[in-house]
C-alpha cells in the first residue's frame, strides 16, 4: 500500500508543473503561436520564487515574483514576435537559451554560490489539509495534504477550459488560431488576443516555476527546470491544446518522472532510470501518430 | 431619386514605386441602389473599394458619408459607420458553427464574460428569418456549401447592423441558380432598404442585377449610367476600350480517334468516400470537352486521376492506346499537356525566374536540355525555348531573369500554357485556364483552346465557368458529388440544363421551378 500511495504522490508531485506549464501552453496554442519559450518562463518564474521568499520572507510574494517574473519573460516574447515579427521558434529559443544564463549569473552574483542556493530563510508554499476529506481513510490521504499549488493547478485546469470553451475571449482566442485574418476582419485585433495567451501562459509558467523551487523541494538550482517545459510542449500538441487531454497527459509524465525518483536507489543505474520521462514523451509521439494514421 | 450616401471625390492611389491603381475616381453611391462596378482585372474596383473600407490608404481625394468627411483607418471604424465588405475570398472559421461564425467579435456575454449562447443564436436566427436566408444556425460552417457560406459573411455584416454591403466578386464561385438566389435576396436586401456595391466582370449580372453601372478601366471612372440604358456590348466597350467579340468562331467539330480513354475511375478519400465514383469518358482528336459542376463535386479529384496526383482505386485510364492506369507523373507528361488551376502552386513556382518555370518538364524530357551527361543545364537551349515561349504566346516581360510572380496574372498563364503546349503532347487538360484572368487574356485562351481543336489535339477542358464551357466546348459532361450526370452535346443543351444537372437531386427540382 505505501508504494502505491508513494507513486501517486510521486505522480502528483511530478505532473504539477508540466500540467501548469502545459495549460500555459494551451493558450498560446489555441491562439495560433508556436510558443516553446514555457521552458525558459519557467526557469526564471523558479528563480524569482527563491529570490521573493528568500528577502521577503513570504512564500505568497515568492509566487507573485515568479509570475512577475514570467511575465517580464513573456513582455519579451510579445516585443520580438508580436510585435516585431520575429520568427517565434526562433525567439523561443533565444529566450530560453537566455533564462538559463540569466538565471546562473543572477544565482552567482546575489547568492555567491554554484549549482544550487538553499537557505532555511526560503519560506517553503505549505500542504494544504482538506478540511473533512481529509478525514476519511484511504480516501483522505489520496486528496488530502498536498502541497496549495497543485489544489492551484487542479483549479486553473477548470478555469482554462472554462475559458476557452466557454467564453467571448475563448471564442476569440480560439478563432485566432484557427483564422487570424478572419477574426482581424470580425473587428478583433488578433495581436491583442496573442498578448493576452501570452500573459496567461506566463501566469501559467510563474506558478509552475514557483511549485518547483518552492513547492517540491526549496531551492533553487541551475537549469532546475529541466526540460519540464519542453515536455508540457509535447503534451499541448499531443491532445492539441485540449485542458482536459492536457491533464490527462500531465499525470501520465507525472506518473513516469514520479516512477524516476521512485526507482532511484534500486538496482538500476540512475543513467537509465533519469531517460524514463523522455523516453515515455517519445514512446507517447509515436503512440499519437499510429493512431492519426489509422483516423 | 434617392439621395447620395457615400461620395468618393477625386480619389487617387499609387502603390510604390509606380503603379497608379487610382487616378482622380470620383463615384457617388446613392442610399437604397444596387451599384455595380465594373471593368477588367487590374482595373482599380478592389482597391477603390478597400480605399473605402479603410483597408489601403489613399493619397489624394476626400470620402464624404452622407456628407460629411469619414476616413476610416480600419474595417472596424467602417462596420461601425455601418459599411461592410464581402472580400472574394470567403473569411470564414470552418471549426464553427454558423452562429459562431456570425457574433465573433460582437458577442453577448453574461457577467464574468461567459459566452451568452441563447441569445446569441437567437438573434443570429432572428437574422437568418428576417432576410430569408435559408440556413441552420448550428451547422459547422466546414460542412455548408460555398454560396452558403456566402450568405454567412452577407449574415456576419448584417448582424452588425450595417446598411451599406460591398461585394467583391460574389458570383464567381456560384451555380447559375445559386446566383440567381443570390440576386433574388439582393433585391430583397435593397427593398429593405440597404445599398449594395457589387463588384464585377461578368456582365450579364451586371446588367440584370444592378440600378446603376459605373465602368472602371486602368484606375479610373470611365462612366456612371443606368443599367436600363446599357447593353451588353456597350458596357463591354467601355471595359475594354474596343469592341470585344463575345461569341468566339468554332467551327464544326470533326473529331477523329479517341484519345483519352478512361474507364470507371474512382478515387477514395481517406475516409473511405468515394469522391469520384466510377467516372467513364472519351475524348477524342479534335474535339474539347467540357467539365462542368459546382467546385468540389469530384472535378479535382478526376483531374488529380488523370494527372497521377492521386492513386486511383478502381478503373482504367488510356490514352492513344498506352495503358496509364498506373503511370508515374512523368511518364504521363509525355502524354498530356497540364494547365493546373492553381498557377502560383502547381503551375508555377512563384519565387523562381520566367526562365526556370519556362522549362519545366522539358529539361527533363528533352535531352537536348542537358549538357555533360544532365550534370549541368544547356542555358542556350533554356534560353531559347523561354524566348520561343514569349514570342509564339505574346508574353509581355522584360527580363527572363526575374521572378514569375512579377509577372501580371495573365502573363503568368500565358507562360504556363506556353510551356505545356509545346510539349505538343496529343492529351490536352486544363483545369479552370482563365479563373482569375481579364477579358483580354481569357478572349486570348479561349482562342488558344479552338486552335489546339484544328491542329486535332484532344482537349479536356475543366471549367466552373458555363459561359467558357458554353463559348469552347463540343461536348458537355456535368459532375455532381463525384459522379458523372450528364454528356450532352453543346448544340443541343442549355446553361439551364447544365445548372439542372449541376446541382443534382432535390436541388435541382426546386431550381427548374424556379425557372
Amino acid at each position: 500500500m505505501s508504494v502505491f500511495y508513494g507513486l501517486y504522490s510521486a505522480m502528483l508531485v511530478g505532473a504539477t508543473p508540466i500540467l501548469l506549464a502545459a495549460i500555459g501552453g494551451a493558450f498560446t496554442y489555441y491562439a495560433g503561436i508556436f510558443n516553446i519559450a514555457m521552458e525558459g518562463m519557467m526557469l526564471v518564474g523558479a528563480f524569482c520564487a527563491v529570490l521573493g521568499s528568500f528577502f521577503l520572507h513570504s512564500w505568497i510574494l515568492g509566487i507573485v515574483c515568479s509570475i512577475a517574473g514570467a511575465l517580464v519573460m513573456a513582455g519579451i516574447f510579445v516585443l520580438f514576435a508580436v510585435r516585431l515579427h520575429t520568427d517565434e521558434f526562433l525567439t523561443g529559443i533565444a529566450l530560453n537559451l537566455f533564462a538559463v544564463g540569466l538565471t546562473t549569473f543572477l544565482l552567482r552574483d546575489i547568492f555567491h554560490v554554484k549549482g544550487a542556493f538553499t537557505d532555511p530563510r526560503i519560506v517553503a508554499i505549505p500542504a494544504v489539509t482538506v478540511p473533512f476529506l481529509g478525514q476519511i481513510p484511504v480516501v483522505g490521504r489520496l486528496v488530502s495534504g498536498y502541497n496549495a499549488i497543485i489544489y492551484v493547478a487542479l483549479a486553473v485546469t477548470v478555469v482554462a477550459a472554462y475559458v476557452i470553451f466557454r467564453t467571448s475571449f475563448g471564442l476569440r482566442l480560439r478563432a485566432a488560431g484557427y483564422n487570424a485574418a478572419c477574426l482581424n476582419s470580425s473587428g478583433v485585433q488578433t495581436p491583442a488576443i496573442r498578448v493576452w495567451s501570452l500573459m496567461l501562459c506566463a501566469i501559467c509558467c510563474g506558478l509552475a516555476g514557483a511549485y518547483l523551487s518552492l513547492g517540491s523541494v526549496r531551492l533553487f538550482a541551475e537549469n532546475m527546470s529541466a526540460g519540464r517545459g519542453w515536455i508540457s510542449l509535447a503534451a499541448v500538441i499531443l491532445v492539441s491544446g485540449n485542458p482536459w487531454g492536457v491533464g490527462i497527459i500531465s499525470l501520465l509524465f507525472g506518473f513516469f518522472d514520479g516512477l524516476t525518483v521512485f526507482l532511484q536507489g534500486s538496482a538500476i543505474p540512475t543513467q537509465f532510470t533519469a531517460m524514463i520521462p523522455y523516453v515515455a514523451t517519445l514512446v507517447s509521439l509515436y503512440f499519437y501518430s499510429v493512431r492519426k494514421r489509422k483516423a | 431619386m434617392n439621395s447620395v450616401l457615400i461620395d468618393l471625390q477625386h480619389i487617387s492611389k499609387v502603390f510604390p514605386p509606380a503603379t497608379v491603381a487610382l487616378s482622380d475616381v470620383s463615384v457617388s453611391f446613392r442610399s437604397g441602389e444596387i451599384h455595380a462596378l465594373v471593368g477588367e482585372n487590374g482595373a482599380g474596383k478592389t482597391t477603390l473599394m478597400k480605399v473605402l473600407y479603410g483597408l489601403e490608404r489613399r493619397d489624394r481625394g476626400d470620402i464624404l458619408l452622407r456628407g460629411t468627411h469619414v476616413d476610416f483607418r480600419n474595417p472596424r471604424e467602417a462596420i461601425a459607420a455601418g459599411i461592410g465588405m464581402v472580400h472574394q475570398e470567403i473569411l470564414l472559421i470552418p471549426e464553427y458553427t454558423i452562429w459562431q461564425n456570425v457574433v465573433l467579435g460582437a458577442e453577448p456575454v453574461h457577467a464574468l464574460g461567459a459566452l451568452d449562447i441563447r441569445t446569441a443564436r437567437e438573434r443570429v436566427a432572428r437574422k437568418i428569418d428576417e432576410f430569408q436566408f435559408n440556413l441552420d444556425p448550428d451547422a459547422p460552417v466546414g460542412s455548408i456549401s460555398v454560396a452558403a457560406r456566402q450568405k454567412v459573411e452577407i449574415l456576419k455584416l448584417l448582424y452588425r447592423d450595417v446598411s451599406v454591403l460591398i461585394l467583391d466578386e460574389p458570383t464567381a464561385v456560384l451555380a447559375p441558380q445559386e446566383v440567381g438566389q443570390l440576386f433574388l435576396e439582393l433585391q430583397h436586401l435593397r427593398d429593405k432598404g440597404h445599398t449594395i456595391i457589387f463588384i464585377s466582370h461578368r456582365l450579364d449580372e451586371v446588367l440584370g442585377l444592378s440600378d446603376q453601372v459605373t465602368v472602371m478601366r486602368r484606375g479610373k471612372a470611365v462612366a456612371t449610367s443606368p443599367a436600363s440604358r446599357l447593353t451588353k456590348e456597350e458596357l463591354a466597350r467601355q471595359m475594354v476600350g474596343r469592341s470585344v467579340v463575345f461569341a468566339a468562331e468554332r467551327s464544326p467539330a470533326e473529331p477523329g480517334e479517341p484519345v483519352l480513354v478512361a474507364q470507371g475511375l474512382t478515387v477514395r478519400t481517406t475516409d473511405g468516400r468515394d469522391a469520384l465514383d466510377q467516372v467513364s469518358l472519351q475524348v477524342r482528336s479534335g474535339e474539347i470537352l467540357g467539365v462542368a459542376g459546382v467546385e468540389g463535386n469530384g472535378q479535382f479529384e478526376l483531374v488529380n486521376a488523370i494527372m497521377g496526383l492521386s492513386t486511383i482505386a478502381a478503373g482504367s485510364l488510356f490514352v492513344q492506346g498506352i495503358d496509364l492506369s498506373h503511370a508515374d507523373i512523368l511518364t504521363r507528361r509525355r502524354f498530356i499537356s497540364f494547365v493546373p488551376q492553381d498557377r502560383g502552386r502547381m503551375g508555377a513556382s512563384l519565387p523562381a525566374s520566367i526562365l526556370e518555370n519556362a522549362i519545366m518538364t522539358h529539361h527533363i524530357l528533352d535531352r537536348s536540355f542537358r549538357r555533360w551527361r544532365g550534370l549541368a543545364l544547356n542555358y542556350r537551349r533554356a534560353i531559347a525555348l523561354t524566348r520561343q515561349i514569349q514570342h509564339q504566346f505574346d508574353v509581355s516581360m522584360e527580363n527572363a531573369a526575374a521572378p514569375f510572380q512579377s509577372l501580371s496574372g495573365g502573363n503568368q498563364q500565358k507562360v504556363i500554357l506556353g510551356r505545356e503546349l509545346l510539349l505538343e503532347a496529343p492529351l490536352v487538360l486544363m483545369d479552370q485556364p482563365t479563373r482569375g484572368l481579364d477579358v483580354g487574356s481569357t478572349e486570348y485562351v479561349h482562342g488558344l483552346l479552338l486552335d489546339l481543336r484544328n491542329r486535332k489535339k484532344a482537349v479536356l477542358l475543366v471549367s466552373a465557368d458555363l459561359d467558357e464551357v458554353f463559348t469552347v466546348a463540343d461536348r458537355i459532361i456535368v459532375m455532381s458529388r463525384g459522379q458523372l450526370v450528364a454528356d450532352l452535346r453543346t448544340e443541343e443543351t442549355t446553361r439551364e440544363e447544365v445548372g439542372y444537372y449541376m446541382l443534382g437531386g432535390k436541388d435541382a427540382v426546386h431550381a427548374q421551378a424556379d425557372i
